[in-house]
């Protein structure tokens, strides 16, 4: 089978950040400096050649875009100042866009103004949810403290928004299954054998440690600190997650602090502090994942701390100030900012590298294993010869 | 027409009363300055000869073998340096620098600046007592630190002049004013420890620079592991170890530590079993040099092949970026070094890290776009060549001009690659740019042409129509400056 080549595509991925990479003379430098490369998973430096080429097709079968974890090393000794890190920055954007079925992804990449444009969008119509039924049916609203409390639920009624909160959870997760099953066909069908259905199974388990401790990190230089904050993130994430999708009723009560108040703090001060902490290392270009941003690399961070912020805002005015009025406004003005966030970021844009990269390194090992298979039960009658036959090093 | 005319051997020039002086400076005396000086001599004029080290030959004297011939490097130099040493036409200055240039084309008038050699050359006999006497060594500059010296000594058995000379950075009597040893030793009584520098003045009507290169440092290049590892050695240390002449006598062992913990190489240590020769070590690459060296190839494969020579049995790898064998004969000599079952691997080495006894290489092999990390005894990293540390000092003396790198600019690329922005001045060899021995050679007779030219047509400036176009419109374009973060 022979590919087209694409001359126009590092042209078009200028527009996603993508820097001049017709510096690069293919010597190797970055694939053999990386401390993450491996037998079988050689990059940066083909990624790039094939992005060179205008292979955007065949990259979409790659996983090595997302072994890399952006330590700079590659940059920092490259000997032709191409940037590789950067270049595989661009390329994750890339993917993250050739995954998304519905366009948006590579719509929100490319261009500031449908990105805000929708988030604000989004926000208004969050806005109007909150504000359009009271209007419609005044009075129901408790202005003044009860039981020395604010009544939250006068305002927002606890069904309504946990309502809110599993349509949400279905969509997204609709959106982002679906592009990660595009995702998975691209890498799996690459392997051309079949892929026994027991792999999906026995592989699984790589899935889950991958995702929650996001371990290759640590075999990246001088990455600790990073992966130390970046799992804290994770975690307040995580727990946020629990208690707003399964939780709310405990979470949102009428009455005073309960049990998940302590965990709603740490999560609150681990986005918090994690989000402040990516911010400012941008902001001061501290470290070489730092020195290049784009618009999308500032706004996760920034509606992350954003969300945090009001967050702990409405609770102050609720518990501490018992402050009905503030209360309530501070409440709209979270939701606000955390619905189209979440809207956004987990389908189209930069919070889905949380699951993608778990994804291409269970997908890779299962196209490993079935190749290995393959071999086993038909050695030497394959069409295509494997070009990866070893598993990952988890 | 001109008088020269009647003088068809050049013979008794000075008569002419040329408005150009007849004689020459050349400023170095490697293969260039010699093939530039002889040229230049045989052709019946007067030529000086400045040196700065204790004798000519530069670094072709250390070479073993040239490609792609592999003629013995010495077999076609040493005829050349006696020939200097024993020319009528020739005045050898060694020890000696250019430190002042007054004057007009056709006219200058050059300060030396001469070192006292502290052995009267007319006297010395060459018969090496006196460094048998020295009480003290040091790492000899002509085996690149491979082998010791004294510091009453003659840098190599071939020296021209032959003669043997004081390093006062290192002679106990100039440092504390005790020892002598080598004064007493003398059966010609020909050693003055208390000599001092002279300076020389000479009129010329033409100059000729030709000062060369210095070696890239590889221990500024990290990743490799100079310096840290014994058996990571660079090119010049290799062709020493290989040479019959060198500290080994020509056999390719292993380093080893003596009581002393110094780094030695003796004939009788381990041999390496698997060799790797690294390209571009401080070449095409941003962090260092930007430009191709264009000789390292070329040597690589010669190393390769001189490897397999000593030692058959010996794997070899060579790992480059780009292979350039673009000169007559060379692309034949890359198929023959193939042939001759060295691994050629196309990846940049990007690290070399010890592995107990061993060394561990990690480079991409490209074209399988696998990782390779190979176990090695030893690894010869192919120095880049860089500007003479001097360059800039000596353009600024001249008036003439060298790019952002510091190699000398010629005025025209295609039509006067010899010629500089100021007439009389001339360059030839490796001080204009990374050139190898034949290209070098040919250089030099064009600079020797170009100021026979001048002698016989009385003009310093060239005629018209040789220089076009002008400097600046022929300028290579610079890389791309590594961008401040």
């Amino acid at each position: 089978m022979s590919r087209r080549l694409d001359p126009t595509l590092p042209a078009r991925l200028r527009e996603m950040g993508l820097m001049d990479n017709s510096k690069c003379f293919n010597c190797g430098h970055c694939t053999a400096v990386c401390q993450l490369t491996e037998e079988g998973f050689a990059y940066p430096r083909q990624d790039i050649r094939m992005l060179q080429m205008g292979l955007g097709d065949a990259l979409t079968e790659r996983v090595e875009p997302w072994l890399c974890y952006y330590c700079g090393d590659c940059t920092k000794s490259c000997p032709r100042d191409a940037n590789p890190a950067e270049q595989m920055m661009a390329l994750r954007r890339y993917l993250t866009a050739a995954y998304d079925w519905t366009g948006l992804a590579w719509k929100f990449y490319t261009s500031k103004a449908w990105e805000i444009g929708v988030l604000l969008g989004l926000a208004l119509i969050v806005v109007g949810l909150f504000v359009v039924p009271h209007l419609l049916h005044p009075g129901q609203i408790q202005w003044e403290p009860l039981d020395g409390g604010v009544a939250v639920s006068s305002f927002a009624a606890v069904s309504w928004v946990h309502l809110g909160d599993m349509v949400m959870l279905g969509l997204l997760s609709f959106l982002l299954l679906s592009n990660i099953f595009r995702m998975g066909r691209r890498i799996l069908g690459a392997a051309r054998v079949p892929i026994p259905i027991t792999l999906y199974l026995s592989e699984a388990w790589h899935l889950v440690t991958h995702f929650a401790t996001q371990r290759r990190f640590g075999k990246c230089n001088d990455k600790e600190a990073y992966w130390v904050v970046h799992l804290m993130l994770m975690s307040g994430y995580a727990i946020m997650f629990l208690l707003v999708i399964v939780f709310l009723s405990s979470l949102q009560t009428d009455v005073g602090l309960n049990w998940t108040t302590l965990p709603g703090y740490f999560a609150t001060f681990a986005l918090l502090y994690a989000s402040a902490y990516f911010l400012r290392g941008r902001w001061q270009k501290s470290a070489e994942v730092n020195r290049y941003s784009t618009f999308s690399d500032w706004l996760f961070p920034a509606l992350l701390f954003a969300t945090s912020l009001t967050g702990i805002l409405m609770h102050i005015f609720r518990y501490y100030l018992t402050w009905p009025a503030g209360t309530y406004v501070m409440y709209v003005i979270h939701m606000a900012i955390v619905v189209p966030m979440l809207m956004v970021e987990v389908p189209f844009s930069k919070w889905s590298h949380l699951a993608y990269r778990p994804f291409a390194i269970y997908f890779a090992n299962i196209r490993s294993k079935a190749l290995q298979a393959a071999q086993k039960t038909q050695p030497g009658s394959l069409g295509v010869p494997p070009a990866v036959s070893n598993a990952l090093e988890v | 027409m001109e008088n020269w005319e009647g003088s068809p051997s050049g013979a008794s020039s000075t008569a002419r009363q040329s408005p150009v002086r007849p004689e020459t400076l050349v400023i170095g005396g490697g293969i260039a300055g010699i093939q530039a000086a002889l040229e230049i001599a045989n052709a019946g004029e007067k030529v000086y000869l400045v040196e700065k080290s204790g004798t000519i030959g530069g670094h072709m004297a250390m070479f073993d073998k040239t490609f792609p011939t592999l003629d013995c490097a010495a077999c076609i130099l040493t005829p050349k340096m006696v020939e200097i040493a024993q020319h009528p036409n020739i005045d050898l200055l060694t020890l000696s620098q250019v430190t002042a240039v007054d004057g007009a084309p056709g006219n200058f008038s050059v300060t030396v600046e001469k070192k006292a050699r502290q052995v009267t050359e007319a006297d010395c006999i060459g018969c090496g007592m006196c460094a048998e006497q020295c009480p003290k060594s040091v790492p000899s500059e002509f085996d690149a630190g491979t082998g010791m010296r004294k510091a009453a000594y003659i840098p190599f058995p071939q020296a021209v002049p032959n003669k043997y000379l004081i390093d006062r950075e290192n002679c106990l009597y100039a440092k504390n004013g005790k020892c002598k040893l080598c004064v007493g030793a003398c059966p010609a009584n020909c050693i003055d420890l208390d000599e001092e520098d002279a300076t020389v003045s000479i009129a010329v009507g033409n100059i000729i620079v030709a000062v060369g290169f210095q070696v890239f440092d590889a221990a500024r290049a990290e990743n490799f592991g100079y310096g840290r590892f014994d058996n990571v050695i660079t090119s010049l240390e290799f062709e020493r170890l290989v040479n019959a002449s060198g500290p080994t006598g020509g056999v390719l062992s292993l380093a080893v530590r003596d009581k002393r913990k110094r780094r030695v190489f003796l004939p009788e240590s381990p041999k390496p079993e698997q060799v790797a020769i690294i390209h571009c070590v401080g070449s095409r690459d941003c962090n260092h040099n930007q430009w191709c060296s264009r000789v390292c190839c070329m040597y690589s494969l010669k190393f390769a092949h001189l490897v397999k020579e000593k030692l058959p049995d010996c794997e070899v790898f060579e790992f480059y970026i780009d292979m350039r064998a673009f000169g007559k004969g060379y692309e034949e000599f890359y198929d023959r070094i193939r042939g001759e079952g060295v691994h050629v691997v196309r990846g940049r080495t990007a690290t070399v890290e010890g592995s107990g006894s061993k060394l561990k290489l990690r480079t991409e092999d490209i074209v399988n776009a696998r990782l390779l990390e190979q176990e090695l005894d030893m690894v010869i990293l192919s120095v880049g060549l860089e500007p003479n540390a001097q360059a800039g000092e000596l353009a600024r003396m001249l008036g003439i001009s060298v790019d952002h790198n510091k190699w000398f600019i010629e005025s025209s690329m295609g039509a006067a690659p010899t010629e500089t922005s100021n007439a009389g001045i001339h360059l030839a060899g490796a001080c204009q740019g990374p050139k190898d021995i034949p290209d070098t050679v040919a250089q030099a007779s064009d600079a020797a042409a170009r100021v026979l030219r001048s002698i016989l047509h009385g003009r310093a400036e060239p005629p018209l129509g040789s220089l076009l176009p002008r400097p600046g419109t022929t300028a290579v374009p610079a890389l791309d400056q590594r961008s401040e973060s």
